[in-house]
């Protein structure tokens, strides 16, 4: 059935600009999301090209492990008459200069630049471990009692303000920060106070001086802490409002006391969420530099945390100072500066001369940094799939 | 409807004169109402109407609701004022049991589902927990369907089912008294009878007090019905009396869906 030609099209539309309005908006909108599609993958590209040859080499085992397990060391590039450049440490140095004898012509150093950037990635590891244990206990708190007891109200806006501000801080703001907090005045148990100590309060025992913990990973993963901290906070919030209320009326109609509903219908059901984000938290943390600036991270490190001259124990020493001397090891992982990713990056690119043997050493680092948050942000996404399926409602 | 015999024990909850409100909205005026032992009583009337409210009342349950309070009158269960400054609420809430219009079973297995009451309540000797999640399930009826399940997890039943295990779940602890909110308001009518005729077991031992919008269902089950309108309590009475019968004009032509 044609419909007579004579009759008008009743929806024919007019002819203005308001079409052609509508498809300049969209050409515009679209046009931006596409450049923000292109420049992550110019981004990633551009690393991966650069750095992959750096860590991944064409022989067995195909990953430059030297890269990803030595210290980073200083680089000595010696040249002979032919224009052949040799790379080697330090005591290599001297070795194939005395090789070569008359046949050397000139010996480069960049410091930073040779060895790996083990030091940097423990450095980086400790870090996050110590940040995030600090942010999740102290966030995952604050975020139950903003979502569970706190009445609503001034006070409740008043947090809600101080997160958002928290948020909001420059994070060098923060390195500021864990500098006086921190590293001059956080108390600590000692048996002679510092000099510079604040104020030194006797205990018998011992005295807790507020002296500092001096630039060491507790400093700078606490400060790190403070920054992530916002972003915990207000994940794990969403995460228990997203758990259905009748859960909890059904848990407190049981008899339950309000911690009890928490902790068994509230709690299991948010941990999901709040784990993932806070992996993100993760990646966050150990990004920064800023905050770990005057806090934690030496640009040059020649020992990892648990390298340390300790005294040697008598041979005739009980079990009981082994074990006492393994535990003081351990603790002093935390007491150490460490090297870490984000600051070595940095030292690399603003520290030093610039030449390709520098340029070599900061692309393999950005490129496993990358590799590092990037897994991160894959498990957390995994974790996410997979903990949804079980917890469902 | 049910005929309700001649009942000797004492009221075990009453409402005396109460007032409610959440803030400075007033939405219970004066309300009085006498609760019999193991009987069914309905509260009906049009939404809004406050019927939820009052039910609510009776286990506390408006405590969460911040500035909702009792402003006049007093609730007792059992004979004692609920709102006493002595009054342990999760003792209180263990004997008034309550299960909500959506069924909300937690997404836990079957058993731990039932167990929670008496798991958060201290009871950890295996033996008991066991026999009463049984017993549990048996009083809700849903033993037998789903003995050889009880480690699946709960959303995997039917909405019926699931409601029935909230059930299950508020009876667990024994309480002397259950409140029902719409119990069956989203469930197909062959679920709804179901949970009708559990109701009718239930109230051999249990007290009943049930919220809903669904006057046929009220006059099947109920021994007393309760209509409210508007905050106020209209009428209370028998419930054959109160359907075929009804003192009040109100009470009539909301029966008869002449206004609602």
């Amino acid at each position: 059935m044609k419909p007579a030609s004579s009759t008008e099209n009743p929806f024919a539309g007019d002819q203005s600009g308001i079409h052609r309005r509508e498809a300049a908006a969209r050409r515009v909108l679209r046009t931006g999301s596409y450049l923000v599609v292109l420049i992550t993958a110019a981004i990633l590209l551009h690393i991966f090209v650069k750095g992959a040859p750096v860590v991944f080499q064409p022989e067995w085992p195909f990953v430059n492990t030297k890269f990803l397990t030595e210290l980073p060391a200083t680089l000595h590039v010696i040249e002979d008459k032919q224009g052949h450049h040799i790379e080697t440490d330090v005591s290599g140095a001297d070795v194939i200069k005395k090789q070569l004898g008359g046949n050397f012509a000139s010996e480069k150093t960049i410091s930073h630049s040779g060895g790996g950037i083990l030091g940097p990635i423990v450095g980086t590891a400790l870090l996050v471990i110590v940040s995030v244990s600090v942010a999740l206990i102290l966030g995952v708190s604050c975020a139950i009692y903003l979502s569970e007891y706190a009445k609503k109200g001034k006070f409740l806006e008043t947090v809600r303000l101080a997160i958002l501000n928290l948020a909001g801080v420059p994070s060098v703001v923060f390195g500021l920060f864990g500098l006086g907090a921190f590293v001059l005045t956080a108390p600590k148990f000692v048996d002679v106070p510092a000099e510079r100590s604040v104020l030194a309060i006797p205990l018998g025992f011992t005295t807790l001086s507020f002296e500092g913990w001096d630039t060491c990973v507790l400093s700078g993963g606490f400060t790190l802490a403070f920054v992530i901290l916002p972003v915990i906070i207000t994940a794990s919030e969403q995460c228990l409002q997203a758990v259905p209320q009748g859960f909890r009326e059904t848990s407190m109609a049981l008899g339950a006391t309000r911690w009890q509903t928490i902790r068994y219908s509230v709690l299991p059901f948010a941990t999901p969420g709040i784990l993932t984000s806070s992996i993100l938290g993760i990646s966050r943390a150990a990004g920064e530099t800023a905050p770990i600036m005057f806090t934690a991270a030496l640009a040059f490190k020649d020992k990892l945390p648990w390298q340390k001259d300790l005294l040697p124990l008598p041979a005739d020493a009980s079990i009981f100072a082994h074990w006492e001397q393994s535990v003081s090891r351990f603790l002093g992982i935390f007491t150490e500066s460490v090297q870490a990713l984000p600051y070595h990056i940095y030292t690399l690119a603003a520290k030093i001369p610039q030449n390709e043997y520098a340029e070599r050493a900061q692309y393999g680092s950005v490129f496993v940094f990358l590799v590092l948050v990037a897994s991160l942000a894959a498990v957390s996404v995994w974790l996410r799939i997979h903990l949804r399926k079980k917890y469902q409602w | 409807m049910v005929t309700p015999s001649p009942n000797s024990r004492p009221p075990l909850v009453q409402i005396r004169g109460m007032d409610f409100s959440y803030g400075r909205t007033r939405v219970l005026h004066d309300i009085s109402l006498e609760i019999e032992c193991h009987r069914v009583t309905a509260l009906i009337g049009p939404s809004g109407c406050g019927k939820s409210t009052l039910l609510r009342c009776i286990n506390r349950m408006n405590d969460r609701v911040v500035g909702a309070r009792v402003t006049k009158g007093a609730v007792m269960v059992k004979g004692k004022n609920i709102h006493d400054a002595d009054v342990d609420l999760t003792r209180l809430r263990r004997q008034v049991g309550m299960v909500f219009q959506k069924s909300n079973p937690f997404p836990k297995s079957l058993y731990e589902n039932v167990a929670y009451g008496l798991r958060i309540h201290g009871e950890k000797r295996k033996d008991v927990l066991d026999e009463a999640v049984e017993r549990a399930l048996r009083h809700a009826v849903l033993w037998d369907e789903l003995k050889d399940r009880l480690r699946a997890n709960a959303l995997t039943l039917s909405g019926g089912q699931q409601q029935r295990l909230c059930i299950a779940r508020a009876i667990a602890t024994r309480p002397e008294v259950l409140l029902l909110d719409e119990p069956c308001s989203a469930l197909d009518p062959i679920s709804t009878l179901k949970i009708e005729e559990l109701m009718h077991q239930l109230s051999r031992n249990h007290t009943i007090i049930m919220v809903t919008h669904n006057m046929q269902q009220a006059a099947r089950v109920s021994h007393h019905t309760a209509f409210l309108h508007l905050g106020r309590l209209v009428e209370f009475a028998p419930t054959e009396e109160l359907f075929t019968h009804p003192r009040e004009k109100l009470t009539e032509s909301y029966l008869r869906g002449t206004f609602s």
